[in-house]
């Protein structure tokens, strides 16, 4: 009878936990992740450097719009990449899966290639973008999307 | 193995790692208010028949977005669907939240048959009572078109394995076969849950009945807010 007390709390406890677990993330502010925001992609492109090398992410057409085919431009200057660029786009804070831009060269340390940024039902519109350059680094450009 | 069973690995896990994460805090209240609205009834098959309707909606669209190769085009045409089906399922929990609980008993001058959860039960008692089994499969065939950040990211994969595949049936399966990977992986985190609900329904019911419903009805308020905005 004890035994089945302790089972009973024991149950009851981890119930009421994933429910809170649960509910935290559908009323979670966007303000934390908003503090993150690097880039103005809404207006201009955003530029970072990687030890030297200097990293230009554009997002045509504007407004920068989820759920529309967008095409994402990537300058590299200073840096002679071995194989093509590749962008991972995420929300901060929040695990939506792989979802990832392939690119293709254009011109000299320009890169090209069409993805597109999903809407969350949450209805938080911060997003990342993560350029990887093989054998140099990554760095990651955070901005707000238009729902 | 082609580049489309080791993506079918990929999204399997996927689809298991963001389960535990964020469908639960997605699709988690409905599936905690369904365990919850099963009172004495076997709790197994109405999870396995929601999840087979939730998977096989997921399996069709990606074999839509394969045929089609466009992610954008088909997610623009569903949109209006996937925010009927948010409002919906809000509706759904409110319901479910308000026939589970003894708060409208309480404060409703109708203590009586002719009482609001009479009202409530008659109207909607077919829609969240479920009085069939089998009826569990459509709802999970509608609730599979739930907007979900994570779904919409597989959608975008299974275009494109759709476009690099020659031919239209190997497009449509090579679609299909990602997102049932991938739906079949966000089964364990859901049932879980589910089950967990429906273990702590039988042994602190009370308790379980009233904060449940309270929390439901929230939820569910939440749900109707954030589909009017969608």
């Amino acid at each position: 009878m004890q035994l089945f007390k302790k089972t009973t709390a024991i149950l009851s406890i981890l119930f009421w936990f994933f429910t809170v677990y649960l509910a935290v993330p559908l009323f979670a502010s966007d303000s934390k992740t908003g503090a993150l925001i690097n880039c103005d992609i809404q207006h201009q492109p955003c530029t970072r450097q990687i030890s030297g090398t200097i990293v230009t992410l554009d997002i045509q057409p504007r407004p920068v719009k989820a759920m529309k085919d967008l095409i994402f431009e990537v300058q590299i200057k200073n840096a002679d990449l071995t194989r093509l660029p590749m962008i991972d786009l995420s929300m901060p804070g929040m695990k939506m899966g792989r979802n990832q831009v392939t690119m293709k060269m254009t011109a000299k340390g320009v890169y090209q290639g069409t993805g597109i940024i999903v809407r969350c039902p949450s209805g938080k519109t911060v997003w990342q973008a993560t350029v990887n350059l093989p054998g140099t680094g990554s760095t990651s450009f955070i901005f707000d999307v238009i729902y | 193995m082609s580049s489309i069973d080791t993506l079918s690995l990929v999204f399997l896990t996927t689809g298991f790692t963001v389960g535990f994460g964020h469908c639960i805090g997605m699709c988690g209240p409905i599936v905690i208010s369904m365990s919850l609205n099963l009172k004495t009834r076997n709790t197994i098959w109405p999870h396995i028949l929601y999840h087979a309707g939730r998977v096989t909606t997921y399996t069709l669209l990606g074999g839509i977005m394969g045929v089609t190769g466009s992610f954008a085009m088909v997610a623009s045409r569903i949109a209006l669907i996937q925010k009927g089906v948010l409002i919906f399922s809000g509706v759904l929990i409110i319901f479910m939240g308000v026939m589970m609980g003894p708060w409208l008993i309480k404060f409703s001058c109708f203590k009586n048959e002719t009482g609001i959860q009479t009202f409530f039960s008659r109207t909607f008692g077919s829609l969240v009572g479920l009085k069939s089994t089998l009826a569990f499969f459509p709802l999970g065939l509608m609730l599979g078109l739930l907007p979900c950040g994570p779904v919409y990211t597989v959608l975008i994969a299974s275009a494109r394995a759709g476009m690099e595949t020659a031919g239209m049936y190997q497009s449509f399966m090579s679609g299909m076969v990602l997102m049932l990977f991938f739906g079949i992986g966000t089964i364990p985190a859901l049932f879980f849950v589910g089950r967990l609900a429906g273990t702590a329904r039988f042994i602190r019911g009370p308790i379980i009945y009233k904060l449940g419903s309270f929390i439901m009805m929230g939820l569910g308020i939440y749900f109707v807010f954030k589909g009017i905005r969608y």
